[in-house]
């Protein structure tokens, strides 16, 4: 009976917690990793409080003016104040800042879903078909790559008016010049060349076709690598502001990050927690949509070698 | 057949992509980048985007109608005459410029019907907007416009001289109207480079001014505000506690302010004959020594560009003594002192000078240029500009916008609006500022009304940053270096023989 008590009972029953080996080089590593982190997290912290601060504890640099430490009430109708500071769309009735919303999805859902679709096509055809003069073509890909936007704007703006295209103040011309994107080809292509060969000459013994091939096999294992795309591509058409402001003319066909930029340009001074207040509705989707596919963004990064 | 098809598909995506926009491969440039933005957006030449900067002919001079071509053109609400106005106005301002439209449209018996659209963004988002249109051939007929940004619009003739319009017979002003607007605004709206011609009409105009903490100037043992720089450093110093975060001056390292200081030392930005830069001057040397002593002493703080307004948090929570910003910010002081943990006395008062009885202030704001358009179109945008103009619309025009009235009859209005504005009631000290800023029109000084001076001001802010607020550098040799660099910008800028 002795001799079945004395049994250690860590070595039968339980696993032993991972040891992790802190050296020096590594404790640097992850105090500068923090130190990054905590730093890049303030601002929007920041942000974030002011959103529902009252003018005064703005005015008065108090950074935390709630209990325990002050006396005031989160302002949650910042929000709406802001909202109703916006106006109102007089086509419509709607709040503008509603009506910026409804027109940045639109916007970004157009560009989203055709960068995405004509990505992942010319990415197959880079990656897995043998056609005249691809490399020259992929090169011009990457060479539209490397054009600085700001040497494209004007004459793209140009192109929108009424002499040539006539879409200014459109939701075409607000498309248009990323309906297709050299970046996403590159990025997809890098995914699609790590797939195995063999997987093709399977699929076509199986009697696939490039079709069948590209949407049964070479979609569903690139889901990371498209996922982290569409990301990309909604953070940056969210944001989108020189192109828009320029082919608009109406403030009823602008996108939430113009109308943000025209909220904060005041001339004179500015109600720092009202504008923190449209920054933060602005910034949300962008932190939700994150939130939801973190999983397939890292995956993606990692598995194509993008890095930021 | 789908074999086929997909690798032509796949091959249109590849000449879409290339033909398409790197875009989006880049992330969204900063609402307002520190170097392209204005840091004080008040009312300050809003640096841009360097301009493309070519020698370009001359406009010219028959394009614009002569006054008696001007008088020649008729307009009748049978066959209306339709404009577009650009701003970028918000608030009050915006209300009432919009509430402005509607009126005039309703009730000009010219049958102009005036569009307006509010551009969002800065004044370099407005400039970069405007500069797109000229290109496709579509400009607005009337658009807020710095001096610098209409003399560039003029190079190539895209806005047109005011002075036919102004001396119609049948369409212009009377010598009484014109002795009614204050000399010195019309006057900022001419560039020495086109003589003679009028490239804006003032709408707005603004001082750089001294924002001063009375309470706590009392409690540094000085009766009022300081009227040399002598004594603005030694008050900006003797209030300086680093410890607690306390500084004698905000500084925003808007360009607008090293040149309201250029100025107090009885220096110049743009030679008078707009030939070459000359903020290298002594004046130049001794303010960017001042500046310099004031932020190795610990006697000023930087605002950040990124921080908006900041100056003016930090002024309502009584951590800054003084600053130095735009008139246009009273009714911001207001509400923000009003709303501070404790209100104090403040108010706002001329720049101090190196000598008092000659003073000079910075004076600016942007103007309404009318754009190349039909001679009906060009009067019709001139007779929007003279009806805003009106002494009774440019009073409430003030009152709403914060701007001085460009008018001598319409001030005393403004001035008393601004009197009995509840906003003020606690605050008197700076509803008396309002009224004395019109003494300082007389005193008034353009910075440099000519082309290509946006990026001149980016070369400005670099040396006031390095060897100011981080001390890197000589300063006579980092002005020059610039002024040298600025001779350049503004060579490249100039109309072709001038």
């Amino acid at each position: 009976m002795a001799t079945a008590t004395s049994i250690p009972l860590s070595r039968a029953g339980r696993r032993a917690p991972p040891q992790i080996k802190l050296n020096l080089a590594r404790t640097i590593i992850y105090l500068i990793l923090i130190v990054v982190g905590v730093a890049s997290v303030i601002p929007f912290v920041w942000m974030l409080l002011t959103s529902v601060k009252d003018y005064g504890d703005v005015m008065s640099l108090r950074f935390w003016p709630w209990p325990p430490l002050g006396n005031s009430t989160p302002r949650f109708d910042n929000f709406a104040e802001a909202i109703r500071l916006i106006g109102v769309d007089r086509d419509t009735g709607l709040p503008m800042f509603f009506r910026h919303i409804l027109n940045t999805l639109l916007v970004t859902g157009i560009i989203v879903a055709s960068s995405v679709g004509t990505s992942v096509l010319a990415a197959y055809a880079f990656a897995q078909l043998q056609f005249p003069a691809k490399g020259v073509l992929f090169i011009l890909v990457l060479v539209t790559f490397m054009i600085p936007e700001e040497l494209v704007l004007v004459p793209r703006a140009v192109m929108m008016n009424k002499n040539y295209l006539n879409w200014y103040n459109t939701i075409p011309a607000m498309v248009a010049p990323f309906l297709a994107n050299a970046f996403g080809i590159f990025l997809i292509r890098q995914f699609f060349l790590q797939v195995p060969r063999e997987l093709y000459d399977a699929a076509r013994i199986d009697g696939a076709g490039h079709l069948r091939y590209l949407t049964s096999i070479m979609i569903p294992l690139a889901k990371p690598a498209i996922v982290t795309l569409a990301l990309l591509e909604f953070i940056w058409t969210w944001n989108e502001f020189r192109w828009i402001q320029l082919v608009t003319a109406s403030s009823n066909m602008r996108t939430v990050s113009v109308g943000l930029v025209g909220f904060l340009q005041t001339d004179g001074g500015a109600q720092t927690q009202l504008a923190m207040a449209v920054a933060v509705m602005v910034v949300l989707p962008i932190v939700v949509l994150y939130l939801f596919t973190q999983r397939y963004f890292t995956e993606g990064i990692t598995t194509t070698g993008l890095k930021g | 057949m789908i074999r086929k098809v997909l690798p032509v598909m796949a091959t249109l995506a590849v000449f879409a992509a290339a033909c398409a926009t790197p875009a989006p491969q880049q992330p969204p440039a900063p609402t307002e980048a520190p170097t392209t933005a204005p840091a004080q957006p008040t009312e300050a030449p809003a640096p841009t985007a360097a301009a493309p900067a070519q020698p370009t002919e001359a406009p010219a001079p028959t394009e614009a109608p002569a006054a008696t071509g001007v008088d020649a053109i008729t307009l009748s609400k049978d066959k209306p005459t339709e404009i577009l106005f650009w701003h970028r106005y918000s608030g009050d301002a915006q209300k009432f410029v919009e509430s402005f439209v509607e009126k005039f449209n309703a009730e000009n018996e010219f049958g102009i019907k005036v569009t307006i659209e509010k551009i969002d963004g800065s004044y370099a988002d407005l400039y970069s907007k405007i500069n797109a249109a000229i290109e496709g051939g579509t400009p607005p007929n009337i658009a807020q416009a710095y001096q610098n940004q209409a003399s560039f619009y003029r190079l190539d003739g895209n806005v047109i001289d005011l002075s036919p319009y102004i001396q119609s017979a049948k369409y212009g002003l009377s010598q009484a109207e014109i002795d009614d607007y204050y000399p010195f605004f019309l006057e900022s709206d001419k560039n020495p480079q086109f003589p003679g011609e009028v490239l804006g009409w003032p709408t707005s105009r603004s001082a750089a001014v001294l924002y001063v903490n009375l309470d706590w100037l009392k409690e540094l043992g000085a009766n009022e505000p300081p009227k040399t720089l002598q004594e603005f450093e030694e008050l900006a110093c003797k209030a300086s506690d680093p410890a607690n975060e306390r500084y004698g001056l905000a500084w925003q390292n808007d360009i607008s302010n090293f040149a309201a200081l250029v100025f107090a030392n009885g220096g110049r930005v743009l030679s008078e004959d707009a030939q070459s830069y000359a903020f290298n001057s002594e004046a130049g040397v001794e303010s960017l020594a001042l500046l310099k002593r004031l932020f190795e002493n610990k006697c000023a703080v930087e605002i950040p560009s990124a921080e908006r307004f900041g100056e003016q948090n930090r002024f309502a929570a009584q951590k800054v003594l003084f600053v130095m910003a735009s008139s246009t910010g009273l009714p911001f002081y207001a509400d923000s002192v009003a709303k501070a943990e404790k209100p104090f006395r403040w108010t706002y008062v001329m720049f101090p000078q190196k000598d008092p009885n000659k003073p000079v202030v910075d004076i600016y704001g942007a103007s309404w240029s009318v754009f190349k358009g039909t001679p009906e179109q060009q009067l019709a945008s001139w007779l929007f500009l003279k009806a805003f103009t009106e002494p009774e619309n440019i009073a409430q025009w003030a009152v709403a916008s914060g701007y001085m009235a460009v008018r001598k009859s319409a001030a005393p209005t403004a001035i008393e609006a601004v009197k009995n504005n509840p906003r003020y009631a606690n605050f008197p000290e700076a509803a008396e500022a309002y009224a004395r800023l019109y003494d300082m029109v007389a005193f008034g000084a353009v910075e440099a009304p000519v082309a290509g001076y946006d990026p001149v001001r980016k070369l400005m802010s670099d040396v006031v940053s390095k060897v100011a607020i981080k001390g890197e550098g000589d300063i006579k040799a980092a002005l020059d270096e610039a002024v040298a660099q600025a001779n350049e910008v503004l060579k490249e800028n100039a109309p072709k023989g001038y």
